[in-house]
């Protein structure tokens, strides 16, 4: 018969261990187990507190290790529930560079409101910047984070769009399976919207 | 007008500038549209490319594109059609055509400057002069106008010209105009330039029926186009390659002569070797390599086994005879001459020993002479890059044939060109490798049907042509391309098999229904055997047999031999075109 060791540490431990099996990008906030990593740490606390003050009444120091060894405890679940709101706040960052400055609608619940409020400030301070950049009249830095090979792509039209205009002032009219060769920067919207499909 | 200068008349012009590329379906063409998208992609050309596959898909290509483009380039379509016409552009497009198909359309060929045909004059033949086909305008308007001069002369502006006759006897030696005749010469006059001008006119018409009579093709549009690629120092291997592909689809075709052919051989050898030789990387066993060789007519037989290739390719098949069992049996002989064991023929190619494979070509050719197939052998390209890959031109155009017959239901013409298109490049090799098996049920297919028909004795004969009907809708045949290559393979076995002594000069004509809602079907006519010009007078006697039985029939395709009418049409047509043709 085995009795389950039950010891300081676990929940964080087991919080953390969610996030990273976890097969979404960022998981629903795991409210429940915060909370019951918080209690934890409260209930060492009160029990160091509670032994602490005998100390300073008695100068025994007999208790001194196991005073040390909750106070370590108590600092590791602190340390572990860090890394899982670092952690989380990490891969928020990740999407605004992936998806832009709105929360896709099947990601939302997953965050709680600290979060999400988190997440617009950043999506500001990352505009502002972006602004600024580039003479006063900014740069869209979310669009390659690496640069590409060649000014033009050569596409292929997937579906029928209609007519579609460059920044030139020339209309292409994108019919389903005509093949283009248009510059890149105008047509990567359209690239990843599916319509267009990139010929390599 | 014509542009022989292709590098600055043509090119030069449309740098910087937004082109259409409207692109015919078939294998020279796509091979055509892909050197000049690598072209493009050099410069930087900002490109549109729309596959059409016959004058209404051409008329709606335009159409949605028209008010965006100033230059639109046609590819193996439209020469043979008045442009300016048909598609009504506004005054400054210009359309630069590059077509294999002749004759050309004269307007379009003496158009001043909205249609440029890409092409050398010389080479051409039998254009009829300006002169003998368009009425010289002016001259017809200034004898209008003496003529009406004249007459006012006598009513309105009698007193000048009588006082002038009055005055100017003496100056009459001044005067510019023709001097003044009478009443009746001027009738007569007018009756001597009317009768010139019906004669000229029944003259011009004569010189346009020969003109336009038959129809054949000219020079390949893929090789033309690597021609401009080398003059503007941009070729490659890959685009030679494709340029060798169009041209081996004239041939495999039966678009032109096998003599036209070899004298682009020798062209594009030299292309080969200077090519080869500017690589650096000759030396890997992996760079890509084209060789020239002395190759057999077996259908894929590299990628087949033996027996299957030489019983499915048209032309062994039909001198050995091999869908009779005597047939089969020659073919057993000439395999146990060559010294190939029956196992190893019946493997794959591959799979066959390596001395059995080297020496299948020498002993083909041995013991060609012997067993009637003396013409089995031509000179063609291979493509050998990695350690695995080695592909003829032929396997190259069966395979995109194949491709492009692979409609099916989710699969709209459009897509399979832009496969065909793609299995070109050398990254899509399963595509190529999936052409190849589809090639093959194809022909394992028409040599089926053409074991059956010939056993059931359905090719007819009217007495100036033979046909063939098939009954019911068939997944590969109601297909342009597949409906004529049967077509050709059901001729050659029938003149054959048959005793006929004028069989070999008959035509075949073979229909398919196409699809059983709308009842249309698909009518393609074949040149006798005996002719060796690829000369083709169906497109004309097409239209007249088709004026005469008051049929509707939809001359869509650029090719002009192939047509669609309805059912019910049928026979009447085909009564029309016995009348025509004796």
């Amino acid at each position: 018969m085995s009795r389950s060791n039950k010891m300081f540490g676990d929940n964080a431990f087991n919080l953390l261990k969610d996030l990273q099996r976890s097969s979404q990008t960022i998981p629903a906030f795991d409210d429940d187990g915060v909370r019951q990593v918080l209690e934890e740490i409260k209930a060492i606390f009160e029990e160091n507190v509670a032994q602490a003050s005998n100390y300073n009444s008695s100068g025994d120091r007999s208790l001194w290790p196991l005073l040390n060894y909750r106070h370590a405890a108590l600092q590791r679940n602190k340390r572990c529930l860090l890394a899982y709101l670092y952690e989380r706040m990490q891969r928020i960052k990740a999407m605004r560079w992936e998806f832009g400055p709105i929360i896709p609608s099947d990601i939302k619940p997953a965050l709680c409101e600290p979060e999400v409020q988190f997440f617009n400030n950043y999506s500001k301070s990352l505009a502002a910047y972006m602004r600024s950049v580039g003479d006063g009249q900014g740069i869209d830095l979310t669009g390659n984070l690496r640069p590409p090979k060649s000014l033009y792509i050569e596409v292929r039209c997937v579906e029928n769009y209609g007519k579609f205009e460059l920044d030139d002032g020339e209309v292409v009219h994108l019919r389903k399976n005509s093949q283009h060769y248009l510059p890149r920067a105008q047509v990567e919207p359209l690239v990843r919207q599916g319509i267009l499909q990139h010929i390599t | 007008m014509f542009i022989q200068d292709l590098k600055n008349d043509f090119y030069r012009q449309l740098i910087g500038k937004r082109i259409l590329i409207i692109v015919n379906y078939d294998v020279d063409a796509i091979c055509a549209s892909k050197i000049l998208q690598s072209l493009f992609k050099y410069d930087h050309m900002l490109y549109t490319v729309v596959p059409i596959m016959g004058v209404t898909g051409l008329k709606r290509a335009y159409s949605e594109h028209q008010g965006d483009v100033k230059y639109v380039l046609l590819i193996n379509c439209g020469g043979c059609v008045d442009i300016v016409e048909l598609l009504q552009p506004a005054e400054d497009v210009t359309f630069y055509i590059c077509d294999s198909h002749r004759p050309l359309d004269v307007c379009n060929v003496y158009s001043d400057r909205q249609v440029c045909i890409l092409g050398d004059p010389a080479l051409e033949e039998n254009i009829p002069g300006f002169e003998s086909i368009f009425y010289d305008s002016e001259g017809e308007d200034g004898d209008d106008d003496d003529d009406e001069d004249e007459d006012g002369g006598e009513n309105g502006d009698s007193g000048a010209g009588e006082s002038d006759d009055g005055n100017g006897d003496g100056d009459s030696s001044e005067r510019v105009r023709a001097p003044k005749l009478s009443r009746m010469q001027k009738h007569e006059q007018r009756i001597l330039r009317q009768r010139a001008r019906r004669q000229w006119e029944s003259e011009r018409d004569r010189i346009m029926f020969d003109y336009t009579q038959f129809s054949y093709y000219g020079r390949s549009t893929a090789l033309y186009i690597f021609e401009l690629a080398w003059k503007l120092s941009k070729d490659n291997m890959d685009l030679l390659w494709w340029a060798i592909v169009g041209i081996s689809e004239q041939l495999l075709l039966g678009k032109i002569e096998s003599a036209a052919y070899t004298l682009e051989l020798e062209n594009i050898q030299s292309h080969v070797s200077r090519l080869t030789n500017k690589t650096n990387d000759q030396n890997t066993m992996s760079a890509s390599k084209i060789n020239f060789e002395n190759d057999l007519h077996l259908v894929l037989y590299r990628h087949w086994t033996v027996t299957e290739s030489m019983r499915y390719s048209r032309y062994s098949a039909c001198k050995l005879k091999l869908w009779t069992l005597r047939g089969e049996k020659r073919l057993h002989e000439l395999l146990v001459e060559m010294g190939l064991p029956l196992v190893h023929a019946r493997q794959t190619y591959s799979a066959m020993d390596l001395i059995l494979r080297k020496e299948f070509y020498s002993m083909v050719e041995q013991l060609a002479e012997k067993y009637g197939i003396p013409d089995i052998v031509y000179g063609t390209f291979t493509l050998s890059y990695g350690y695995r890959s080695r592909y003829a031109a032929a396997d190259y155009v069966y395979a995109l044939l194949a491709i492009l017959q692979s409609v099916k239901k989710h699969k709209t013409p459009e897509d399979c060109f832009m496969e065909a298109s793609d299995a070109l490049s050398r990254q899509h090799k399963q595509l190529l490798n999936v052409g190849i098996d589809n090639a093959k049920l194809l022909h394992a297919a028409i040599f089926r049907q053409v074991q059956s028909c010939l056993e059931a004795h359905q090719v007819h004969s009217t007495g100036s042509f033979f046909y063939y009907v098939l009954q019911e809708e068939h997944a590969f045949f109601s297909y342009p391309y597949a409906l004529a290559l049967l077509a050709k393979f059901v001729l050659h076995g029938h003149v054959a098999t048959t005793r006929v002594r004028q069989a070999p000069d008959l035509p075949l004509i073979a229909t398919c229904p196409l699809d059983a809602s709308q009842g249309m079907c698909l009518l393609v006519g074949i040149a006798p055997v005996r002719e060796d010009s690829p000369k083709n007078f169906f497109g004309k006697a097409f239209d007249q047999a088709a004026q005469k039985s008051k049929t509707n029939l939809l001359q869509d395709f650029f090719e002009p031999s192939i047509v669609q009418l309805r059912q019910s049409d049928l026979t009447r047509f085909l009564d029309a075109l016995t009348v025509l043709l004796t």
